[in-house]
């Protein structure tokens, strides 16, 4: 196990390596923002670009961008965005906003999502179930900027029952119940489509797991049926739901553009498209690295995390 | 059975086969079309000479609303939006959006102030970080820094105030302004604003050359290369053309960015994978001569790939322009004369450049050449700064300091103490404001929610809102000094070489009914905010006499050029009894004229041979998004379209395809694009360079001109001035009117500068109603914007005026402090 998960980072690691180069060599391919503004010197802007070193070869960009994290953490500075600022203080910065909100979200949701789906399972076929399930449809079809009006306008605006927009840091702490407060309308928007997500993959799973041969098995054994869904049924559907749960756990990190603009969240939600719009080069680098690293990681863990939650499931085993 | 039908079904294929390429071959469009003589008279210009020193400013500035206590106990806080896009930067050397903007004139205060006047009509100067006005002192330098014997305006004495300290109290002297201007310009920081007192209307003496201190800069090409080349210039190639910055030459030695056009060394393009494939090895001279010269594959690029290069003088800091007198009084030394002094050195000295040392000094970050970090100044290539990117890195000197600070959320600003205005009695009936809040919001409708909640004190309004808030009696409207337009590529080839039909464009009387087929009106009424239908290119926002603040497009001269252009006659004899009513009667919109004129096109293109008469004709629009509005925007001008078309040959066959593409002002610049929005302006003070800035500059995509194709310097307009009729093209005529140097008219006419205001309007007119008669664009509307004003505050005026608005934050006043206010949303009973 501890070979196959030295091998997988490593991996990982080639992975990144290649992606960055890819993304590097491509982004540095496209030609720079026009420069075009009526009255102003055009040529400072093209000196400070070569003083950024924008003009060199892309291979010797490359490998001073190399330079500078491995000697410094460097991830340099931005010029078409947040310009003069340290790409990754501006990201340290903004990144926990995203983080905390989403992560409210996903832990809220998922046990409501889980109980959701196992009710829906075990009345399967009767009204609750059908009730759950055209909920369900509902709040996967439609998008969570919708919610994010609707829950504004009702919550916020018509009701008054929490601020329209978050708090800033200087009313209240990151931490604190008046900053939760500010967050649950857009914790609320983005959790709905994670509660019908569940819900419906939990029921779908449990169903099935429910008319296995085994399930009948423990119940002639004597188990009673709570005992049944919980120690057989619950824990192979997991097998499918867990990896689930971890994905949504890597979408946080991304953030959500329409979200955070509609409850003015200060995240990195639009970040990453931002620097490939402006074409901010460090911007794009760093938040390459930053998902496809998360991203890589998670996949490591998803596929360790089945060996926990089914011993049979084993990885790296040659036998 | 089975052999019939296949024999039937392969006779008909090729029948179809057949008809199809008689169909292809019957119609070949011609290789160019010829849109004939291109000269206008432009009518009748009389000259005045400009009177002595311009006029005289207003310096009694508005009291503040009688009976209004400025300095209770109570507290008042003005909370505003921001978008806040990406950041920002309110560093005075580096900031670049108008939120920065707002950000520094809170914290900071200029040399001079601009404030409401007495009447609250227009506007009154006061010397704020200077202690008095400026004064000429430019005798006193001839001989030094190319001052000659007997000119004037081009050195200016200012006292500074001597009460002006920073926000921890410590005394802003001459020292600070001249440490300030060498960061500003230090050739290490390359800072964004440099070019402010170089680039500018106010150019200090070899402020540039200490910039840039002997370094090569280059400039695209504004003219035909091999024109240059005649003329001995070098050009350059920028070789990021063929992706080979960098690559290698036989010797190993790697392409520089830009290469003379001449150099034919030759360097490896290793995107040719065999290395003795045809143009595995490219110099700049082969590319140029195979694919940007006259007649090769991609000449309309040339304009984009090909530069002068020149190389700045070098100065040092003694040789620049600013130059401390005492501890109190400092002098400017510029290369050009300033015209109209008594208003434009004020105008030009409206902010200031002070940096704080020891904070900018803590703030800076130094590189060698690879980017590696160093120690210290004298051993760095490059030095960057986050100097006034948060509070702690901030220093105020002017009326609010920066309490508080959160990355893309909010800005809070309290009182500056220390600043000399809360203290010198020379500004009671200012600043009610203690506590000014900018939260960053960037979708309108939570800010709208937001304002209706009473929490943000103003808010923009969006065309959907306008059907709630029209009438509201706290709206109020911003004019801005845009014009939206629609934009036509008139490049017979380029459009050609679409396939589309539509190179029918380059038809005058297609362009021109079209633009008879827009109501303007009515477009702006349905799609827009607040736009108001505009027919003009310069809106009613430039002031052409600063000192009386009387605008372009209301001057005679400007309404007689529009008139004139639609058809209209007002006089004796004429439709309109004078030129006001023919102005007012006048809205752009005749669809029978369109209808008739396209008639006309349509037999024009036909015996042109660049249409057949019988084929689909598409013409692409390119648009920026598609949202709701661009859509319906899209939807009227296809529906007008083809309304226009009716009776015509056109009937059925003309229609408008929309595509979304957010870099279309790029695309068009390159000739890319049939159609286009484009909205320009320039400054509403300084209208006579509007022309040459914005529509006249470069026809081929180098400049900012949209209407590709539409070369001003093919165009002979003709203007009578004082009987004599002098022609020039269109593209000098709009330099000259721009204040450039056009020899052939400085000779006849000497300089703008030498003729009155209304003089000049003549001129701007002249050029202006020439553009448009080409129909190669069509002014829409006149860009305004709509917002509401909370039930707390008052602005000090409802006539918005160019340069203090509505009289600004000094002069903006409370019906409510902020318990008192809080109590009232509270009850429920605010609504707009």
């Amino acid at each position: 196990m501890t070979k196959y998960v030295i091998k997988r980072i490593l991996l990982m690691f080639l992975t990144l390596f290649v992606i960055m180069t890819m993304c590097f060599v491509l982004i540095k391919l496209l030609p720079l923002p026009a420069v075009r503004e009526m009255g102003r010197d055009v040529n400072l802007i093209m000196a400070k670009r070569e003083q950024m070193g924008y003009n060199k070869p892309i291979m010797v960009q490359y490998f001073l961008f190399w330079k500078s994290i491995v000697t410094a953490w460097d991830w340099g500075v931005g010029e078409q965005m947040y310009e003069g600022l340290s790409v990754w203080n501006v990201l340290i910065n903004k990144l926990p906003y995203t983080v905390l909100v989403n992560l409210y979200s996903i832990l809220i949701a998922i046990p409501l999502g889980l109980m959701l789906g196992i009710y829906a399972a075990l009345k399967k076929n009767r009204w609750q179930d059908h009730l759950i399930s055209t909920l369900v449809v509902v709040f996967i079809s439609v998008p969570s900027y919708v919610y994010a009006f609707l829950v504004q306008y009702l919550f916020c605006f018509r009701l008054g029952w929490f601020p329209l927009t978050l708090e800033s840091l200087d009313n209240a702490s990151l931490f604190s119940a008046k900053m939760f407060r500010s967050m649950f309308p857009a914790i609320m928007s983005l959790g709905f489509g994670v509660v019908a997500g569940l819900t419906r993959y939990t029921r779908a799973e449990l169903s099935e797991v429910l008319t296995g041969d085994y399930m009948l098995l423990a119940r002639t054994k004597g188990l009673t049926k709570a005992q049944a869904i919980s120690r057989h049924a619950l824990r192979n559907a997991m097998v499918v739901i867990l990896p689930m749960i971890i994905g949504e756990f890597i979408g946080i990190l991304g953030g959500s553009l329409i979200i955070e603009n509609i409850f003015a969240i200060p995240g990195i939600g639009n970040l990453y498209i931002s620097s490939i719009n402006v074409r901010d080069y460090n911007f794009f680098m760093a938040l390459t690295v930053f998902y496809t690293f998360i991203g890589l990681a998670s996949g490591i863990i998803i596929d360790i995390s089945y060996g926990f939650i089914d011993p049979r499931i084993r990885m790296g085993s040659k036998k | 059975m089975r052999k019939v039908v296949s024999i039937i079904l392969a006779l008909t294929m090729a029948l179809s086969c057949v008809s199809a390429l008689a169909e292809t071959a019957a119609f070949t469009p011609a290789d160019s079309y010829d849109v004939g003589e291109r000269a206008f008279n432009a009518g009748e210009v009389v000259l005045t000479p400009a009177g002595e020193g311009g006029g005289t400013i207003n310096t009694v500035r508005y009291a503040g609303e009688e009976g209004k206590d400025y300095t209770d106990e109570k507290v008042y806080t003005l909370v505003d939006t921001l978008g806040g896009t990406n950041g920002m930067d309110w560093n005075p050397h580096t900031w670049e959006t108008n939120d920065d903007n707002t950000v520094l004139s809170m914290m900071t205060i200029g040399f001079y102030g601009f404030y409401l006047n007495e009447n609250k009509d227009g506007y009154a100067i006061l010397p704020e970080m200077a202690a008095d006005y400026p004064v000429d002192v430019t005798s006193e330098y001839v001989g030094q820094f190319g001052v000659a014997e007997g000119e004037t305006a081009k050195a200016w004495r200012i006292a500074l105030n001597p009460d002006a300290c920073w926000e921890n109290g410590e005394k802003i002297t001459a020292d600070d302004y001249i440490y300030s201007m060498q960061q500003q310009l230090n050739p290490k920081m390359l800072n964004r604003r440099a070019d402010s007192y170089y680039a500018g209307d106010m150019v200090l003496v070899n402020a540039k050359n200490y910039l840039y201190a002997g370094k090569t800069t280059y400039d695209l090409i504004t003219e035909a290369p091999a024109d240059l080349l005649a003329a001995g210039e070098k050009v350059y190639l920028d070789m990021d053309f063929w992706g080979c910055v960098g690559a290698l030459d036989a010797e190993g030695n790697a392409a520089e960015k830009y290469i003379s056009i001449n150099d034919d060394t030759m360097y490896r393009d290793t995107s040719v994978k065999d290395e003795t494939a045809d143009e595995a090895w490219v110099s700049a001279k082969y590319l140029y001569d195979n694919y940007l010269a006259a007649g090769a594959p991609y000449e309309a690029y040339a304009s984009q790939y090909l530069y002068t290069a020149s190389i700045a003088e070098g100065a040092t800091w003694d040789e620049v322009g600013l130059k401390k007198i005492d501890d109190y009084t400092i002098d400017l030394i510029l290369e050009r004369p300033v015209q109209e002094a008594t208003f434009y050195m004020p105008y030009n000295l409206s902010g200031t450049w002070l940096v704080y040392k020891p904070l900018y000094e803590a703030c800076k970050t130094f590189y060698d050449a690879d980017g590696k970090a160093v120690d210290n100044e004298e051993a760095a290539a490059t030095v960057s700064t986050d100097y006034c990117t948060t509070v702690e890195k901030s220093v105020s000197y002017g009326p609010y300091k920066i309490s508080y600070f959160e990355m893309d959320k909010q800005i809070k600003f309290d009182r500056n103490e220390n600043w000399y205005g809360y203290h010198d009695g020379k500004h009671l009936g200012m600043y009610q404001t203690d506590i000014y809040q900018i939260n960053i919001i960037k979708e309108q409708a939570t800010e709208l929610m937001a304002f209706l909640a009473g929490e943000i004190d103003s808010v923009g309004l969006t065309a959907a809102d306008m059907a709630t808030y029209a009438s509201s009696q706290y709206i109020k409207y911003t004019p801005q000094s845009y014009t939206t337009k629609v934009s036509f590529n008139t490049d017979y080839e380029k459009l050609l070489s679409r396939g589309t039909g539509s190179q029918i464009l380059v038809v005058d009387e297609f362009r021109k009914a079209f633009a008879l087929a827009l109501d303007r009106a009515e477009f702006a009424a349905s799609y827009t905010a607040a736009g108001a239908a505009g027919l003009g290119l310069l809106n009613y926002m430039y002031v052409y006499n600063p000192f009386t603040g009387e605008t372009y497009r209301d001057s005679d001269y400007a309404k007689a050029g529009l008139v004139e252009l639609y058809g209209l006659t007002w006089g004796e004899g004429g439709d309109y009894a004078t030129l006001d009513e023919a102005y007012d009667a006048m809205t752009g919109y005749d669809m029978d004229a369109a209808k008739e004129l396209m008639k006309v096109a349509y037999d024009k293109a036909v015996a042109a041979q660049i249409y057949d008469g019988t084929s689909p004709i598409e013409i692409e629009f390119r648009v920026y998004s598609n949202d709701t509005t661009y859509v319906q925007m899209f939807t009227y001008f296809d529906t007008q379209l083809q309304k226009a078309c009716e009776g015509s040959g056109f009937e059925g066959k003309v229609s408008l395809k929309m595509t979304v593409d957010p870099d279309y002002y790029e695309t068009n610049y390159s000739g890319g694009a049939d159609v286009i929005f484009t909205t320009w302006g320039g400054s509403a003070m300084a209208p006579f360079g509007v022309m040459n800035q914005c529509y006249t500059d470069a026809y081929d995509g180098s400049g900012n001109q949209m209407e590709y194709g539409f070369n001003t310097e093919e165009i002979a307009l003709t203007i009578v001035v004082n009987g004599e009729e002098i022609t020039a093209s269109l593209h000098d005529w709009s330099d000259w009117v721009g204040s450039t140097d056009v020899p052939a008219l400085d000779e006849k006419l000497g300089v703008m500068g030498d003729y009155s205001y209304e003089t000049r309007c003549g001129f701007l007119a002249a050029i202006e109603k020439c553009f448009l008669s080409y129909y190669t664009t069509t002014p829409m509307y006149y860009r305004q914007s709509a917002s509401l004003i909370s039930q707390k505050i008052n602005y000090a005026t409802d006539r918005y005026d160019n340069i203090v608005g509505f009289g600004g934050m000094e002069f903006t006043t409370y019906n409510y402090d902020d318990a008192a206010w809080a109590e009232y949303v509270a009850s429920g009973e605010l609504k707009y």
